[in-house]
């Protein structure tokens, strides 16, 4: 089936809204972001482009770990963001990287400020992302984080979504 | 194993700590305490540092890291920069990272392969076994060979390694590293024989940082009682994929010199070894399978033994193995009081299938790490430790100024195994702390 172009300005839309959904803790709104079968990875910070199935790395959900991570962060048990973190996210440089029939390749920069505790932590990466393009909108097929950080810095886990 | 038992911990005792120690045991009132400034006082981590960290086996490394000739990674062990790599002719070498000219640090990458370590500064370049292989305008040196020479890399004085995982000494005269290991090297030797080619580290670690002081995060991990509450949304997890949690028969083991175990049946599915649902029918087949390829090389008994029950392990001060659905190694960098780096490896069979290394992968992320489902939990625990105990700090009532860890000493005394769900096992790492920092006679 031939699919419609996916504007940039529809990719920073949707990455715009996403952002909002996650600053607001609208989990279960940012899931339906997600197609059925959707994965969520975040790359360590030795990462080198490889496969995700072959190596470590900070985060690597299937469709039922995500839904089970969601479940998890709207319980008050989930003790590491209890209370909830503040964060703001920046996303920009926006780039359609390539379209194929089904789906397209964005990538974009991200710099997520997490405030919790009185203190302050900075998250600096890039998403490389496969979004399905649906005649209605796009949705996560895979949503990859890439932290350009060379490490976490001390307090700064990876409890919330990056 | 040692059984503890009663009469080996009266704290007047040989061994025992101190009446003046921040650690107090009393097999009379049943108590034992810890002092807060033990996880606080920049004094105590400063003697921490060379009491400990400078005069015992570390964990450095596995040589799985580095598996071909030129490989090295860079990376800094009690506060000082190292490099770990194989020589050309494939022997494992440890380096103090820095110019033997002015001290530059030599290497500033994080990992790589080369034959020569090149100084930008001056130029001078080591071979990846050490010697000064050039030396720009050395006409101006006299006795060129006998200087290039006093100039070789430094090496670490001790490098010794058991079942791949390399461990190094700041100290020329510590005992054998098999002595210092004593029963801790068995449990790794289960570990490392659950692949049939063998187990390695891959690309991947996990590099993070948490507030909190290193001695909290050995806790932690040799901590039943916490798993519970501090991990109940992970428990929930389980249970709706169709397993379900028990504390239930987990015992903790002393095994001396401040090493620790914690022995877990029934906690959790091992992904090739005992099976769950979340992990699929498919290996269930395979682990069945396993099993008979693991009883055929290794014995039914041996076998039962790797395979049946997790482990978590802590060998003295800074490496923890998990041994759980899947394996972890993970290393502690005490910074400061207050701070600990952490690094974190996927540990794997060699050779295993794609699929089942995905699922390996994608089971223990899950769980452990700054991203899963359980550890953050942990690091919220450190962190919440290390901000608590600043409240009690100086109070006008001195008790209030103290951790309790006397759970399950009457059980103890009674001669019966400590549990999983009790503070055994923190209690003899702190033992062993007390005889380390405040004593100043290591191993006695």
């Amino acid at each position: 089936m031939g699919r419609r172009t996916v504007t940039r300005a529809e990719a920073e839309d949707f990455l715009y809204r996403e952002a909002q959904l996650l600053d607001e803790w609208r989990l279960d709104e940012w899931l339906a972001l997600f197609e059925e079968g959707g994965r969520m990875e975040v790359t360590t910070t030795d990462w080198n482009g490889w496969d995700s199935s072959s190596a470590g790395a900070f985060m690597c959900d299937d469709y039922g770990l995500l839904k089970a991570r969601v479940k998890r962060l709207k319980s008050r048990k989930a003790h590491a963001e209890n209370p909830h973190s503040r964060t703001h996210r920046m996303i920009s440089n926006v780039i359609i990287l390539e379209q194929g029939d089904e789906t397209v390749w964005v990538a974009a920069n991200f710099i997520i400020h997490r405030y919790r505790d009185n203190q302050a932590f900075t998250y600096v990466g890039r998403y490389e992302h496969v979004l399905l393009v649906d005649d209605d909108g796009l949705r996560f097929r895979l949503r990859r984080s890439i932290p350009t950080m060379e490490t976490m810095a001390p307090g700064a886990r990876l409890s919330f979504i990056l | 194993m040692t059984q503890l038992t009663h009469t080996d911990l009266t704290h007047t005792g040989p061994g025992g700590p101190p009446n003046h120690s921040l650690v107090q045991e009393d097999w009379e009132a049943l108590t034992f305490k810890v002092h807060r400034s033990a996880y606080r006082s920049p004094a105590v981590f400063q003697k921490e540092t060379s009491r400990i960290w400078g005069h015992t086996w570390l964990y450095l490394g596995h040589e799985t890291e580095i598996p071909n000739p030129g490989d090295f990674k860079s990376r800094t062990l009690g506060g000082r920069p190292l490099i770990f790599c194989r020589d050309s002719s494939g022997q494992v070498q440890v380096f103090f990272n820095a110019c033997t000219h002015r001290g530059t640090i030599l290497c500033r990458h994080s990992e790589g392969n080369t034959k020569f370590f090149q100084c930008f500064y001056h130029a001078w370049a080591f071979s990846n076994s050490g010697e000064l292989a050039a030396l720009p305008g050395d006409d101006a040196y006299t006795d060129v060979p006998g200087f290039k020479e006093r100039h070789r890399l430094r090496s670490v004085p001790r490098v010794d390694s058991h079942e791949g995982f390399v461990f190094i000494s700041f100290d020329p005269d510590v005992p054998d590293l098999m002595t210092h290991l004593g029963e801790a090297a068995h449990y790794m030797s289960l570990t490392a024989k659950i692949g049939p080619q063998g187990m390695q580290t891959v690309p991947g670690v996990q590099l993070y940082s948490v507030k909190g002081n290193w001695k909290l995060a050995v806790e932690n991990a040799m901590d039943g009682y916490h798993f519970a509450p501090t991990h109940n949304t992970f428990v929930g997890y389980l249970r709706e994929t169709g397993f379900a949690v028990t504390d239930d028969d987990q015992y903790a083991y002393d095994l001396g010199d401040g090493h620790g175990l914690l022995i877990l049946t029934g906690h959790n599915g091992r992904i090739g070894m005992v099976w769950e649902p979340r992990f699929g029918e498919a290996e269930k087949e395979r682990t069945a399978a396993k099993r008979q390829e693991m009883e055929q090389r290794l014995g039914k008994e041996l076998a039962a033994e790797i395979a049946d029950a997790s482990r978590i392990l802590f060998v003295f001060p800074n490496l923890l193995l998990f041994d759980l659905e899947a394996l972890t190694i993970r290393q502690l960098e005490p910074v400061e009081a207050g701070r600990t780096d952490v690094r974190a490896w996927q540990f794997v069979e060699t050779g295993e299938p794609d699929d089942v290394r995905a699922l390996r992968i994608k089971t223990m992320v899950s769980f452990v790490g700054p991203g899963g489902l359980a550890t953050p939990d942990d690091i919220e625990a450190y962190e919440a430790v290390q901000r608590g105990i600043e409240a009690t700090a100086d109070s006008a009532d001195p008790a209030y100024d103290w951790s309790d860890m006397s759970r399950g000493m009457a059980n103890e005394k009674q001669g019966n195994q400590g549990r999983s769900i009790d503070e055994g096992a923190m209690r003899s790492f702190w033992r062993q702390w007390s005889r380390r920092v405040e004593d100043g006679t290591p191993g006695a």
